[in-house]
């Protein structure tokens, strides 16, 4: 007779196979949605990869789109993995993205380096306080912290939507509004790496908070009181450490480089604050952190992967007529399914004596 | 701000309230059984969008608002089963389930309506139409606040009553509580405790998917990606700060269902105050409402705890 039982440690090959099925599973199940469409699958597919990593052009604009995807992914691992359910990333990356249009207009006028030293520092606090917030919710107020990021995220668009649309920071065209910022300085535009290219700074940043995050995790005390959150607060408790100090850190560390992600976009691409090519990238976050196995490592696996097939969709949009949003779909998909791997990777089959 | 006490604008604000009050009390009143019985399922907000999505599909395609109404309750029957296979049979962590299954309704949805409306106009429907109770609608004043409303918001209404019935008062509901409070005891005693949690999670987003297309058809006459804009969260905070009692869940979907119907009121009169500070109104209250209620005494003892057998 066989029968499942929990394995006791987690198996590295039996874990990876389980994560490749689900990929595999997650893209089959998408390629059925394609053919719901009435779109050709391969050639939908093949369009989705080649403009995503078909030429040196694709794959630099691959890692443009995958950066806000790799920080806000980062964000969530380093929430996650304390078992604090931030799902506050989109609104801490608007809050970074206006605390740093703040410091560019405070700033104005200084050199550039300086002034780019200013905007990372004023957005870096304003996403930080932003997840505090939630963190002192829920350590003062035992206000769930899954809640109180929702409809702070809201409440932070709302804000957002009132400064752009009538508020002090409105553009004003000649005879209407657009809902949008005026254009930000030049000096205050993120540089870019490669000439010839949108690859900006920004993707530098992300690499460097995901190495951080390795070395915060593994490394330090604080890591450790992360990962022993995650696995038993109780011991933590006794162990004589402030556990709401450090849940109050965590959000705040989580919100602080959920920011990194909206000043990036906002000063290397939009050079303008609005709101539309910020919306979702909060949340897709969420996504490429789980998918990422909440590491570091798998995070920017993750985000470079989606962020290559966010920037191949507009492609295969054109090349097959399916929709863009494909995408957001394909990564639902793959989520659901590497969440029921990772409950299978969890067990094994044995072999038992049957006793009659 | 004087406009928006006469007489004629407070009931139009009170008759919007029981209104836009109809989706929410739908998934809040579902989902507190579901909860009840030990299921956190967080995929309300997806669940809701699903079942806004497929009545609005149904009723642009086939023109029926009967059918949509039931393409709605299937596509949160759908959910439902997907989320109690992921937290009764894999016991997946119920948040991330449900976190999972929002970004799912989400991505599902923005495809399947670009796909539905590329290269033509988005096609728009008629949606219900008031149905004046006789006798009752001539009430003054209560007569078009309560009495001229959609059907479906009598149903709505109706549920709460119904819902505690079945919950304090029958056997099923006694042992649907149990479940939220020591599933053990009702294993002992020989009930399937995951086919109970099924049943109580399919409850919970059959009637949460009903709210999504009441969303669609009782208020809008088109699909707008991520139309249900928080709603399904504000169902949660409803059974958060209503302490797990359907009574209070009722009272504190009405204070949301009255300030967005304030905010859309102020919109028409013109207040000088922004406003965003009102659409923002029902988030922020939610915020302060659980900074409120800091004592969960009615939470269920096992609510969110996957059941093994030791």
């Amino acid at each position: 007779m066989i029968k499942v039982e929990p394995r006791l440690e987690t198996n590295w090959a039996w874990t990876t196979g389980a994560f490749t099925v689900a990929v595999v599973a997650g893209f089959a199940v998408s390629g059925l949605l394609v053919a719901t469409s009435g779109a050709d699958v391969f050639k939908a597919f093949s369009a989705l990869f080649q403009g995503a990593f078909g030429s040196f052009k694709a794959i630099t604009a691959s890692l443009v789109k995958a950066t806000p995807l790799i920080l806000t992914g980062l964000a969530t691992v380093v929430a996650f993995r304390a078992q604090i359910w931030n799902i506050g990333q989109e609104g801490q990356l608007y809050a970074g993205a206006m605390a740093a249009y703040l410091g560019s207009l405070i700033l104005a006028g200084l050199p550039s380096v300086i002034l780019i030293g200013g905007i990372v520092i004023f957005g870096v606090v304003g996403g930080a306080l932003l997840g505090a917030l939630a963190g002192v919710l829920k350590t003062r107020f035992r206000v769930s912290e899954i809640i109180s990021t929702v409809m702070l995220n809201y409440l932070v668009v709302y804000l957002l939507s009132y400064l752009l649309a009538g508020g002090p920071w409105t553009e004003i065209g000649e005879t209407v509004s657009y809902h949008q910022s005026a254009p930000v300085p030049e000096a205050a535009h993120l540089p870019l790496l490669m000439a010839g290219s949108k690859l900006h700074i920004g993707f530098l940043f992300a690499i460097v908070v995901a190495v951080a995050c390795t070395i915060l995790l593994e490394k330090t005390p604080l890591g450790f009181e992360i990962r022993a959150l995650g696995f038993n607060p109780t011991a933590l408790r006794s162990r004589g450490t402030d556990v709401s100090r450090t849940i109050v850190l965590v959000m705040a560390i989580s919100g602080g480089i959920a920011a990194v992600a909206g000043l990036s976009e906002l000063f290397g691409v939009g050079h303008r604050l609005r709101g539309d090519y910020l919306f979702g990238l909060g949340y897709t976050g969420i996504i490429i952190g789980m998918i990422g196995g909440l590491r570091p490592g798998g995070t920017v696996l993750a985000g470079l992967f989606f962020g290559g097939l966010e920037s191949g969709a507009l492609y295969m949009k054109i090349l097959s007529g399916v929709p863009s949003a494909l995408v957001p779909a394909i990564e639902g998909i793959i989520l659901l399914f590497v969440l029921m791997a990772g409950v299978i990777s969890r067990f094994r089959l044995v072999r038992v004596q049957n006793n009659g | 701000m004087g406009e928006l006490f006469q007489e004629a604008i407070l009931v139009s604000i009170l008759a919007a309230t029981v209104r836009i009050m109809t989706p929410l009390l739908f998934a809040a009143i579902g989902e507190l059984v579901t909860q009840r019985a030990g299921i956190w399922n967080m995929g309300v907000e997806g669940t809701m969008l699903m079942g806004a999505f497929v009545a609005y599909i149904v009723v642009t395609a086939a023109d029926s608002l009967v059918g949509a109404v039931l393409a709605a309750l299937l596509a949160g029957a759908l959910m439902g089963l997907l989320v109690a296979f992921m937290t009764v049979t894999l016991r997946v962590d119920h948040f991330v389930t449900g976190l999972g299954l929002n970004l799912l309704a989400s991505g599902l949805t923005l495809f399947w309506f670009r796909s539905y409306i590329a290269g033509r106009p988005q096609p728009t429907f008629d949606g219900f139409e008031n149905v004046a109770l006789p006798g009752l609608s001539d009430i003054p004043y209560l007569g078009e606040i309560l009495f001229t409303q959609r059907g479906l918001t009598y149903f709505a209404v109706l549920a709460v009553p119904l819902v505690w019935y079945f919950l304090y008062r029958t056997k099923y509901g006694l042992e649907v509580r149990c479940l939220g409070e020591n599933p053990k005891a009702l294993d002992v005693k020989g009930v399937n405790v995951a086919a109970r949690q099924y049943c109580a999670v399919v409850f919970g987003s059959v009637m949460t998917g009903l709210g999504g297309g009441f969303l669609m058809l009782g208020f809008s006459d088109r699909f707008l990606a991520e139309v249900t804009a928080g709603r399904g969260w504000l169902a949660i905070v409803a059974i958060i700060a209503g302490n797990w009692m359907p009574k209070g869940v009722l009272l504190a979907v009405l204070v949301f269902a009255f300030l967005e119907a304030l905010a859309t009121h102020v919109q028409v009169i013109g207040v000088a105050v922004p406003h965003q500070v009102f659409l923002a109104l029902p988030y922020l209250a939610s915020i302060l409402l659980m900074m409120g209620f800091k004592v969960r005494a009615g939470q269920p003892a096992a609510l969110g705890v996957p059941y093994r057998r030791a």
